[in-house]
């Protein structure tokens, strides 16, 4: 976003605030700040929605689960450590700012640079990611250098009618479609964090796929990795309609170091009759260093609405950051023969601790979901799955899959797995099993025998077992996410 | 789940699929402490087939190369909870096998906590529930391997049959691991009889009926392979299922 | 004995059996052969009756009984016995306590008395023996850890228990050696080759007939039966080859 156009919004957002704001407290004339001020209150959450230029019915909403909130108390039953939050700590928004420009590649922290090198991410790309001065300013849609590409992609896209746009734009151009669907999968009740997220979002994007689309290519979150955002508080709405597919890829395989520590993000998709969405996630925010201090917080609140029958949602993550992760994509499986999957590869290692897994929620007649789970633990990190598969009582003919499989790297770590099967129709199959192992001396030595060092060679099983998930994921992030997964267990062999 | 507690909620973890309001009356539940010496073999047996409402809260140690079979028939037509907690020593076995046969409104669980304290300690589990009428079968199972638990080798094998759409089956096998060096799985199923089978016995001339029951017969039968007493367990086993079919 | 007449059946929305007609009396040995994919499987399991297997049209007659109109076991009971080329599995059941309360359920289903334990024990041994079969692999749970030549012999001592008047033996010469070829080719002639029974013998090699020579030989292709004959035309099939023959 150029400079010019950033004025103009704040400009707009000052005067709807000052309209909103018409209180007798001082700070309303502060609001040329970019950050509102620490804590969170009403207000922040006015000030919020006010930057936004958002209509009066979504700042009712937002202080509807704002007010929600303030009755929940936090969960604490994960096998999670962690030091308490202070919700007052903290700043709720912090307006789009320009990440500092470097002049060179020789600026940016080494040991950064060297993860890109190991990635294989082109030297134009770590520019643009690491904000040299010089490369081309990450634009909203492009992460490439040719105008041409940017162009073409959104030419395409609305040849094919497909609206994909931040949820900030599409709260105000398509407010019919956004009020239809906006917390109908995850509603603001739901958990403490999918509530602070309402009532805080100020970032995230909305996908409609119109009736019998394929859309044309996949929907990256990489072409909106944003200079000047922090993503903090998003929220993703993807709809699919009558027969439409997507496929969408969340994250980014190079390290992303924020300031703020807690991520609580809500990702709600909807598929209607015949409808099928991809959805694909590699996430690899800063675990905290060695010591586990520092690192990022990452409470995603996830779920899929089959709705139409013979809908179908696909969940595909590979998670190697965060010092916490609590993630639970599920799906709802209302719709006819409607078909959930999951598949998921997370790795700890250090002092990282991992509690993710899926529901599959099984209502629909002929409904069938399958999981695939591939939990790799190192260091002192320790790595949960935690699953539910749920058949309702008028769900004939479920079909249930579930694999989870657990890789101890070392002595100190940990692997747990906790599923939950409830099951109240009898025509209903469901299959459960879960193995645990380490890599066997034998395997090391057979590999480092044919010339492999032992880095590479535990990188070598470590992709080996996690295979099945990886080849699930769209092509270029599938070879950046094996790559990824030797890089996340360096230094836990040996 | 000691004695001293006051009575659990749904949000205390092994009690959330229990009937409270069965479970009220009769906590709280005095544990019994089992421990086996070094070297000991013990077998048990538990038969829950009366009409009362039963929980049991065993505890039980297995010295170092101690072996202990339990083996749990819970078949009541009230509340049945048989909780079971097994520290494992050094080079000890503990086999475990449950049927539970839930009818009426029944709510029956079986709920276990292994933990291999010390290495080269083996533990199998083997439960198998049939749920009819409007009853709930629960099985909360969980194998927690400690650090330096080296050469543990644990094993589950759950597995649920309903024969209404009014009845429940919960399952929770799980695992908390602490060490590398061990081999632990499980396998838990909740289904119908398979179809191939039922057609195989129907195809030599059994009613559909009985090829039900003789599938479902060996299926309950499952849980006391090599128990002692497995004949006799195995024929209260049957009887209660005919109650239910 | 049997007359199935332009049947036509569909598995899982696909037709497979596209008006087959055949005649079988008592006393006759017939084979049917046909390359893979042509039904033969198809023909088995519907005139058992399994599940999944659905008559689209034409009808079959049992002894002059309607028999799609009966339930699997009752047409077990009627005289039906169908040898499956790949057998069940069944963990937990053994296969003296499976034969016996299928003997019995059959007699009860005729109005005959049910055998008693050691009378059954005693036909069980006879038809074990017959086949080769060691009385300690029957304790054992049906066809658990059983190879393939062993399930296909315990096939055959199950017919041999059961007695039936019309066997559909599926393959049965698939996965056999040749000893338990020729073992399984005696007892069939010694169980079935009798003037009030009656052989179906689906196969798509020719070398159970070897052992065991039919009277009649039918080529199954696209679903129904192209071409008729004697004994020779096994022979034919085996040397030219489906396409050739049934052209």
């Amino acid at each position: 976003m150029t400079e010019q156009v950033q004025d103009q919004k704040d400009q707009a957002a000052r005067e709807a605030a000052a309209k909103v704001a018409d209180y007798e407290h001082g700070w309303s004339a502060d609001i040329e700040t970019e950050f509102a001020p620490k804590g969170l209150d009403e207000n922040t959450v006015r000030f919020i929605s006010a930057k936004k230029n958002e209509p009066e019915w979504m700042l009712e909403w937002r202080l509807k689960a704002y007010r929600h909130w303030l009755t929940m108390p936090m969960p604490d039953w994960a096998k999670l450590n962690i030091p308490p939050i202070d919700y007052q700590d903290a700043y709720y928004y912090a307006a789009p700012k320009p990440k500092k420009v470097l002049a060179s590649l020789d600026e940016v922290d080494p040991e950064i640079l060297e993860v890109y090198k190991k990635l294989g991410i082109p030297l134009e790309e770590q520019k643009v990611l690491a904000g040299v001065e010089g490369a081309r300013k990450v634009a909203v849609d492009a992460v490439f250098d040719s105008v041409s590409v940017a162009t073409t992609f959104r030419e395409e896209l609305k040849k094919a009618g497909v609206i994909f746009l931040s949820i900030s734009e599409a709260i105000r151009e398509y407010p019919d479609l956004v009020k239809r669907w906006l917390g109908k999968v995850v509603p603001m009740h739901d958990n403490f964090f999918a509530a602070l997220n309402c009532a805080v979002f100020s970032d995230g994007t909305f996908v409609y796929i119109p009736e019998g689309v394929r859309c044309p290519m996949e929907l990256s979150t990489y072409f909106r990795i944003n200079a000047e955002n922090t993503g903090q508080f998003e929220r993703t709405l993807i709809v699919a309609d009558k027969g439409a597919y997507v496929s969408y890829l969340e994250g980014c395989t190079a390290p992303q170091r924020d300031e703020n520590q807690l991520h609580a993000a809500v990702v709600e998709l909807v598929a209607l009759d015949d409808a099928e969405i991809k959805y694909s996630t590699v996430q690899n925010w800063y675990p905290g260093d060695a010591e586990g201090k520092g690192g990022i917080y990452n409470f995603v609140t996830k779920r899929a609405l089959c709705q139409g029958a013979r809908s179908k949602v696909s969940w595909t993550q590979v998670e190697t950051g965060s010092a916490v992760t609590w993630k639970y994509p599920s799906c709802v499986l209302n719709g006819e023969d409607s078909v959930g999957e999951f598949y998921s590869v997370a790795v700890t290692n250090n002092f990282q601790q991992a509690d993710t897994g899926t529901k599959m929620i099984h209502n629909g007649k002929g409904s069938r979901s399958t999981i695939v789970s591939k939990g790799i633990s190192a260091g002192r990190s320790q790595n949960t799955y935690r699953g539910l598969v749920r058949v309702a009582p008028q769900a004939e003919g479920v079909r249930n899959f579930t694999q989870c499989d657990s890789l101890l790297l070392g002595k100190d770590c940990g692997a747990h797995t906790v599923p939950y099967i409830e099951v109240r129709n009898p025509s209903a199959q469901i299959e459960h099993e879960a193995t645990t192992s380490k890599i066997s001396d034998d395997q090391l030595f057979y590999a480092m025998q044919r010339g492999l060092g032992q880095e590479e060679a535990v990188a070598l099983i470590v992709n080996g077992f996690a295979k099945e998930v990886l080849q699930q994921l769209p092509m270029e992030f599938a070879v950046e996410a094996q790559k990824l997964l030797g890089i996340s267990l360096e230094g836990s062999v040996g | 789940m000691t004695g001293a507690r006051a009575l659990p909620t749904r949000k205390d973890e092994e009690f959330r699929y229990a009937d409270l309001a069965a479970l009220a009356p009769l906590w709280p539940v005095a544990v019994e402490e089992i421990v086996l010496a070094a070297g000991e073999v013990r077998a048990l047996t538990i038969s829950n087939t009366g009409s009362q409402a039963v929980v049991r809260d065993l505890s039980i140690r297995l010295g170092a190369g101690a072996q202990l079979t339990l083996h749990v028939l819970n078949a009541a037509p009230a509340y049945g909870r048989i909780a079971v907690r097994a520290e494992l020593g050094e080079g000890s076995a503990f086999t475990f096998g449950a049927a539970q046969l839930a009818g009426g409104a029944a709510t029956l669980e079986v709920v276990t906590q292994v933990t291999h304290a010390g290495p080269d300690a083996i533990s199998r589990q083997v439960v198998r529930s049939v749920a009819g009428g409007t009853a709930t079968a629960n099985y909360l199972g969980k194998v927690l391997v400690r650090p330096g638990a080296d050469g543990t080798d644990g094993e589950q094998s759950v597995r649920a049959m309903l024969l209404d759409r009014t009845a429940t089956a919960n399952a929770r096998p799980e695992l908390e691991i602490y060490a590398d060096d061990v081999k632990c799985a499980h396998g838990c199923a909740v289904g119908e009889l398979d179809a191939n089978g039922l057609f195989y016995l129907q195809s030599r001339g059994l009613t559909p009926a009985d090829a039900k029951r003789l599938m479902l017969q060996a299926f309950i039968a499952e849980a006391f392979v090599d128990a002692a007493d497995g004949d006799d367990l195995t024929a209260a086993a049957l009887a209660a299922l005919e109650q239910l079919l | 004995m049997l007359k199935i007449d332009n049947l036509h059946a569909a598995v899982a929305d696909k037709p497979i059996l596209k008006g087959l007609s055949l005649t079988i009396n008592a006393g006759e040995i017939h084979a049917i052969m046909g390359p893979n994919g042509a039904g033969k499987s198809t023909l088995g399991y519907t005139l058992g009756g399994r599940p999944g297997y659905v008559v689209t049209g034409g009808s079959v007659s049992f002894n002059d009984a309607d028999l799609l109109a009966l339930e699997p076991h009752e047409r077990a009971a009627a005289g039906l016995f169908l040898g499956f080329q790949y057998p069940v599995e069944i963990p937990g059941v053994s296969f003296v306590q499976f034969l016996r309360e299928s003997v019995n359920a059959q007699r009860k289903a005729r109005g005959e008395e049910p055998l008693s334990g050691g009378d059954f024990l005693k036909l069980a041994r006879e038809q074990a023996g017959r086949l080769r079969m060691d009385m300690d692999m029957l304790k054992r749970p049906v066809n658990v850890g059983f190879s393939g030549g062993e399930k296909k012999r315990a096939e055959m001592v199950q017919m041999g228990i059961l007695d039936p008047c019309l066997a559909i033996l599926d393959e049965t010469d698939s996965g056999l050696d040749i000893d338990a070829l020729r073992i399984c080719g005696e007892g069939i002639n010694a169980i079935m080759r009798k003037p009030d029974k009656a052989v179906l013998l689906i196969t798509h090699y020719q070398r159970l007939l070897d052992y065991v020579k039919p009277d009649f030989v039918h080529v199954l292709a696209g679903g129904r039966i192209v071409k008729s004959g004697g004994p020779e035309l096994a022979l034919q099939l085996e040397e030219q080859g489906y396409e050739a023959v049934a052209a």
